[in-house]
């Protein structure tokens, strides 16, 4: 029953979604004079032009938007390939070009296909779609997919919470319609609840167990109280910037320690500068998903001007004031590079999928505890470090074993982390 | 029936109903003395009851345990434009250099994210200096928020511009009125600073350079013009000298800023090249406590001691003698001279006053044994003291007579070490135009026009040629925190040259041959000199003229300089005051040393409380016009007869809360730059004076805390011998089955140290002078706090590292058995130390025991051991039952009584904990304690992570020396090794079998990772 409910529900949602799209084929075949795929393009662009060209704006490069209109697609191909040849034969347009830069040389894509740069143009010519107020099609496919996860326990709940009730009701029914038949007199379901709490409060066995049930249940909650404060796992503080690690490290594939030079290094795994973020966003001034107004708030903290693609002379920079996240006590001394570096320990390992995370959040308990047990599991690779070199034997002769784990070479000591 | 008899208490309330009223009143008459370091004043004064008191209680554990569940917002504010190649959290380092015109050291300066935090010796510069406890503590001065911060005209704020404009037009009037322009400086070697000086000089015509220096030297480098040809002193090279004979010469403390323990100590190895070393003295001082054979003399002495020496030296050597007056030792210089006259040539005799003659007869002592040239450098000449009492002598009475017309001081402060300096101060008003550069708003500078704040040495360029062709250079490891200028850049400035100090000095470097880039980061230079002195020097030539005083009678006063304090340049140091005298052990004072008997003829006394603090007796020193009131008196064992020793450099005026009002200024009585004075008195006054001496025992009491031999035992006899009968024998134990030596009667399981790394310690006491550079490199390094002296005086310091001197007593064991006296009066009268005593040091941090009492009574495991022989100790854990302190044998542990840090109000004397400035000096590497916790020595062991996590990065072993405690660091001489002894080819592994290796208390079973190594002395037996 319940089951056929929630099919009824998804073949709504569907049915919704298949008329959006529906809609969509009538944009989309607007689409069908352009040279190439558009949203392919997109990518490409984004991963091969981005860093020099922008669609609507002169940066580094000329403005690409509306290039079609001004060179053929040949000529295009050529010059995206290979623009010195392209010179070299002497071909005005392109002379014309290279000097209007100054002779900045752009380098050669010989990787890009004819049907990429097509693509690419195709791009170009059609732009980024417009946003749909309230999400386009992806946003509204996702938003009820996790609204359903979310809203199946709240129905699986009050189907059983109505199930039951009718049960009861039914069941009352029942014997009261086999009283009428035995001639008995019938009672409500209130008078028989009432007689069963007096039976029940009279009955010292009951009452024991009840109290016992309660105290306990009462115990832990507070004894997970006590022993949570202090844990912060989960904290998922709003921060100055909307900084999408999932955007960032997940879909663009940018290193941790691009930007958290540090963990390699030392102990701290540092926060990058603002003028770290500068190296990419110099040239991407626009987000996917808030377009300029994240990006502006590193261009106010380093002091760029949009407009003139310039650092602002004699700004007073103001540093971006981030929300920290992982808090250890200052008692515990942590070396990044000791895990990272030395231990060859994923991020992920202590940080979770942090290129899943579109707001980051804290993953694990960061509790002493914590840091103990995975102390006596983790194994330390004595093979391949040539520091462990005379001790490796000794402590496999000392601990009969063949997996060292840290906690046998002293991972487990007060000292190591607090001093 | 009733009764109406009175019952009294006692006789008291019967004689005296009134008091004894009074008295049951206040049933605790005294106020808790601990009130006044709970910072919570209000709630002292608050009228809350007891069951207000439960109540807030109540409420406020339940709101702070609600408030506790929400975590405050810590915010983390990365820079804006990171530094190139600084990474968060990893230290960069700078080569520089100190250069206050007293103390000279070649330095490594450690930073962190942009804030120094710690000075070292450069371990590659060629003349490392003097890297002593001061250049250690400067970096804290750096970050005094009691320095001055903007310029100052007339004691009221004022500006750049308008001090400029001031001078420059004083400058101008000057120059037109003929009068002198006078730049006043303690000693200078930088040559670019001459330059500077030169720059204003040939601009204005008037304008000359006198330099003074505060502990003078005057006429001891008039005797080097005279003999060498040059006013420099000749490099003493120490470490060729097998003999070294010393006339009131301390040269391991400051002496001539040669910076000379590192060569002496090269030759105190035990072996056969060891040197010996006599010192003649009256003040116990570092050097005489080190020597192997001491003699007390007045210092009047001096010149006829030396006269005698010379004589005895030339009829050995056929020459002619010279008259020299009897003196008190004479037949201890027939050995004197024996054992000079056996390392001819190989000699040094040395002289420590500020008399020609003297010096004069040393450099002829020196020249008869053919030392010139071996010992004594004569091709290399020190620029580090080059003041001149009669300039500055002919300055001050052109000063009084008007004719100068603008004085610009930098680096010195007459007003206050100078014998003259009230004089002087008078003398400041006859000058139409003062300026003094300086970073404190002291003595002179309060006297002056215009005070222009100088920055601390870590913000300053500049550059120093200590010896002729050894060239070190400063560099800022941080932008300047107040709004200061070089002294130099004002000079070039008001000499009309528009350039920045920076660019003065690194075009001076380039018009030298000097790669910038390169110079700045070794830090020194050298080039080859051509010897610029007169080859054909003779002091023998000059005795003619030298006339031999007779020794005086009546009471003389020695001065001399504290290995902390110095001539008290830098006063406002909590650390330097807090560390301990090495001789006394003494903090936060100086006072009259003397000996047992004549303060016992005197009626001068020190008594010790009930709570072990000293207190003693007040005495004002009169020496003709000058009269010092109120300076207590020390018992100082080893002090002359007729002599009193008074430490310079105490008694400042305006320097900050640790500095001020400390001791008694002994500067009046260095009258001519004379470093004693004779036909002194003193009157004895009322009053006890406390003194915060941390160690109260003096003696060994004949057990075998710190082991001595001597050279002879040493070189003849075996250490260990099979019916235990050598000189290094460790201590047997008569057990159940057989007599047995400490460690293998053992009731523990022992801890595997056979794996991975085993950290151990070696300290050898030949090489220990107890200079203390490493007890401030630990402050330094590990946060430890200061508690300042009425804490001191509970034993409560907070040190981690202490260096224990032990005095030598008249009575021994073996003098006992002798004499057959009995054992209560032997102890008693070991406890007295000898009225001219052996000393010895020993520095002592915890001793990291394997087998560790502290570990096992410790109810809450906060004291643990660790796989590499550490004592660890986590003080989050540790609940202060402080049984652990208690049962440590070695008294290593350290408690914090109270909150020291972020407690301005009770202990802002240390700014280092406590102001929001000073705590910028603070290690980010080490916790700072909370109040209630154990503390003590970790071996540096943030320096050990940091040392196996490059090691594993790298991917290869730990090498010996990368891992070094900051002691060890510090340690000019090389006394302190640290190393892993699991790497057979470690330092540290080798002197763990040498045979002078000895544990501390190793009886008690402890089995320590800290060892040291036998004091050998060679004396005659």
């Amino acid at each position: 029953m319940i089951t056929t409910s929630m099919n009824k529900q998804r073949l709504f949602y569907r049915l919704f979604i298949g008329l959006f799209f529906a809609s969509s084929v009538v944009f989309a075949q607007e689409e069908a004079d352009l040279p190439g795929d558009p949203d392919n393009g997109k990518k490409l662009f984004n991963a091969q032009c981005g860093a020099c060209h922008k669609l609507d704006k002169k940066m580094v490069g000329p403005a690409l938007g509306g290039v079609a209109d001004k060179y053929s697609m040949d000529w295009i191909i050529a010059w995206t390939q290979n623009n010195a040849d392209l010179r070299a034969s002497g071909d005005k347009d392109a002379i014309a070009i290279f000097e209007e830069y100054n002779g900045a040389i752009m380098p050669a894509f010989p990787n890009l296909s004819e049907q990429d740069i097509k693509d690419i143009v195709a791009y170009t010519i059609r732009g980024d779609k417009k946003k749909v107020p309230a999400g386009d099609g992806e946003d509204i496919a996702a938003a009820p997919a996790s609204g359903g996860d979310d809203g199946m326990n709240v129905w699986v709940i009050l189907g059983l919470s109505v199930f039951l009730i009718v049960l009861i009701a039914i069941l009352a029914k029942v014997k009261n319609t086999l009283k009428v038949i035995k001639g008995e007199p019938t009672s409500t379901l209130l008078e028989d609840a009432s007689v069963f709490t007096r039976i029940a409060v009279r009955n010292q066995k009951v009452i024991a167990v009840g109290t016992v049930v309660v105290a306990v249940f009462l115990l832990q909650q507070v004894y997970w109280g006590l022993m949570s404060v202090g844990v912060e796992q989960g904290y998922e503080p709003e921060q100055p910037i909307a900084f999408s690690h999932a955007l960032h490290a997940g879909e663009n594939q940018i290193d941790c320690q691009y930007c958290h030079y540090g963990a390699e290094k030392g102990k701290h795994s540092n926060i990058p500068s603002a003028s770290l973020c500068m190296n990419c966003h110099t040239y991407i001034q626009e987000g996917p998903k808030y377009g300029e107004k994240e990006i502006d708030k590193i261009y106010a903290a380093v002091g760029f001007d949009r407009e003139s693609n310039q650092y602002i002379d004699g700004y007073d920079v103001k540093p971006v004031k981030w929300v920290r996240i992982h808090n250890l006590p200052d008692l515990a001394y942590f070396s990044h590079a000791q895990h990272v570096n030395a231990g060859n320990i994923e991020c992920q390992t202590c940080h979770g999928p942090v290129e899943e995370m579109e707001v980051l959040y804290q993953y694990s308990p960061l509790t002493m505890g914590w840091c103990i047990n995975c102390h006596r599991e983790s194994e330390v690779d004595v093979e391949n470090n040539g520091y462990y070199e005379e001790m490796h034997g000794k402590l496999k002769e000392k601990h009969n074993t063949d997996k060292v784990t840290v906690d046998m070479i002293g991972g487990l000591e007060c000292g190591k982390c607090h001093y | 029936m009733a009764s109406d008899k009175t019952y009294w208490k006692g006789i008291g309330e019967l004689e005296n109903p009134e008091l004894a009223q009074k008295l049951q009143a206040n049933e605790f008459p005294q106020d808790i003395p601990v009130d006044e370091f709970l910072t919570e004043q209000e709630s002292n004064s608050s009228s809350t009851t007891r069951r207000d008191f439960l109540k807030f209680l109540g409420f406020s554990t339940a709101a702070a345990t609600l408030a506790a569940c929400e975590a405050p917002v810590v915010e983390s504010i990365p820079y804006v434009v990171a530094p190139d190649k600084l990474v968060p959290g990893i230290a960069s380092y700078y080569a520089s250099t100190f250069d206050d015109g007293y103390d000279y050291a070649a330095l490594l300066v450690r930073t962190r994210e942009g804030r120094p935090i710690k000075v070292d010796v450069n371990p590659d510069a060629v003349y490392k200096g003097d890297a002593n406890a001061r250049v250690h503590a400067s970096v804290l001065n750096l970050y005094d928020a009691t320095r001055a911060q903007s310029p100052l005209k007339d004691g009221e704020e004022s500006s750049w511009s308008t001090i400029d404009k001031g001078v420059k037009k004083a400058l101008d009037a000057a120059q037109a009125s003929g009068k002198r322009i006078v730049v006043l400086t303690s000693s200078i070697n930088s040559p670019s600073t001459k330059k500077a000086v030169q720059a204003l000089a040939s601009k204005y015509e008037t304008a000359s350079h006198v330099s003074v220096d505060a502990f003078s030297y005057s006429q001891a480098l008039d005797a080097s013009e005279m003999v060498f040809g040059t006013r420099r002193f000749p490099f003493f090279d120490f470490s060729k000298a097998g003999c070294v004979v010393s006339v009131g010469a301390d040269f391991l403390g400051q002496w001539v800023g040669q910076g000379v323990s590192k060569a002496y100590s090269e030759r105190r190895k035990p072996g056969k090249d060891m040197s010996r070393h006599v010192q003649i003295e009256a003040n116990m001082s570092l050097t005489g406590s080190n020597a192997d054979v001491r003699y007390r003399v007045k210092p009047s002495e001096y010149g006829a001691i030396l006269a005698g020496i010379y004589n005895r030296v030339a009829s050995a050597a056929g020459e002619a003698t010279i008259n020299a007056p009897k003196t008190s030792i004479e037949s201890k210089l027939d050995d004197v001279a024996k054992d000079l006259i056996a390392q001819r040539g190989s000699s040094l005799v040395v002289c420590g006053t500020n008399e020609k003659n003297n010096w004069v007869l040393a450099y002829a002592i020196n020249e008869l044994l053919g030392n010139l040239g071996s010992t004594i450098n004569t091709n290399t000449f020190s620029n580090l003291r080059n003041g001149n009492d009669a300039e500055f002598n002919q300055l001050l009475s052109d000063m009084k007579s008007g004719k100068v017309g603008v004085l610009i001081m930098a680096q010195t402060n007459p007003v206050y070490n100078n014998a003259r300096g009230s004089e002087f101060a008078e003398a400041l008003s006859n000058v139409d135009c003062t300026v003094s550069c300086t970073d404190k708003k002291d003595e002179t500078a309060s006297n002056t026009t215009y005070l222009c704040p100088t920055p601390h040495a870590l913000e300053s360029w500049g550059d120093s040629e200590p010896f002729d062709g050894h060239y070190s250079f400063m560099q800022p490891t941080i932008r300047p925190l107040f709004d200061t200028r070089q002294w130099q850049h004002c000079l070039l400035h008001w000499a009309g040259e528009n350039v920045d100090y920076a660019t003065f000095v690194k075009g001076n470097w380039s018009q030298w041959n000097m790669d910038i880039d390169k110079v700045l980061h070794d830090g020194y230079h050298t080039k080859p000199t051509t010897p610029s002195n007169d080859a054909t020097a003779s002091a023998i030539a000059l005795l003619s003229s030298v006339n031999v005083e007779k020794p005086s009678n009546g009471m003389e006063v020695v001065l001399y300089e504290k290995t902390g304090i110095g001539v008290g340049n830098l006063s406002n140091n909590p650390w330097l005051q807090e560390l301990p005298d090495p001789i006394s052990r003494v903090s936060w004072d100086n006072y009259i040393t003397m000996s047992a008997s004549q303060a016992n003829e005197m009626g001068l006394r020190n008594k010790t409380r009930s709570n072990g603090a000293i207190d003693g007796n007040y005495v004002t020193v009169v020496a003709g016009d000058v009269r010092i009131e109120n300076v207590p008196v020390l018992i100082q064992p080893g002090q002359a007869q007729d002599t009193i020793g008074l430490a310079v450099g105490y008694g400042r005026e305006g320097v900050g809360r640790a500095g001020d009002g400390v001791g008694v200024n002994a500067f009046p009585l260095s009258q001519n730059g004379a470093h004693s004075l004779t036909n002194v008195t003193i009157e004895k006054q009322d009053g006890w004076h406390p003194f915060a001496c941390v160690q109260l025992h003096h003696t060994m009491m004949g057990r075998r805390i710190v082991q001595e031999v001597t050279l002879d035992t040493f070189l003849n006899e075996p250490a260990t011998t099979e019916n235990h009968k050598g000189w290094n024998e460790r201590t047997q134990f008569e057990t159940l089955g057989e007599k047995m030596t400490a460690d293998k009667a053992n009731l523990w399981t022992d801890f595997d140290h056979e794996t991975g790394h085993f950290w151990n310690m070696s300290i050898d006491l030949n090489m220990c002078t107890g200079c203390g550079a490493c007890v401030i490199a630990c402050h330094a390094e590990n946060n430890v706090p200061v508690v300042g002296k009425d804490e001191i005086r509970m034993s409560r310091d907070m040190h981690w590292l202490r260096i224990d001197r032990y005095y030598s007593s008249n009575m021994t064991k073996d003098r006992a058995a002798e004499e057959g006296v009995g054992a209560i009066k032997m102890y008693s009268e070991m406890e007295v130390p000898s009225e001219s005593p052996e000393v010895v040091f020993q520095p002592i941090m915890c001793q990291h025991c394997n087998h560790a009492p502290c570990e096992t009574v410790c109810p809450v495991a906060a004291t643990v051991h660790s796989a590499e022989g550490l004592n660890h100790m986590a003080y989050n854990r540790c609940i202060g039952t402080r049984y652990c302190a208690n049962n440590c044998p070695y008294k290593v542990r350290r408690f914090n009584w109270f909150r020291y840090s972020e407690n301005p109000e009770a202990f802002g004397v240390n700014y280092a904990l406590n102001d929001d400035l000073g705590k910028m000096v603070l290690n980010p590497d080490v916790t700072v304690r909370a109040r209630g916790v154990m503390e003590k020595c970790s071996f540096c062991i943030q320096r050990i992570q940091l040392g196996k996590l490059e090691a594993k990065k790298d991917g290869r072993k730990v090498k010996d020396g990368e891992v070094q405690t900051a002691c060890m660091q510090a340690c000019d001489t090389g006394a302190i090794q640290f190393g892993d002894v699991n790497d057979p080819e470690s330092k540290v592994a080798a002197l763990k079998t040498d045979k002078r290796m000895y544990h501390l208390l190793e009886d008690v079973g402890t089995k320590p990772s800290v060892f040291y190594q036998t004091k050998v002395r060679n004396k005659n037996a």
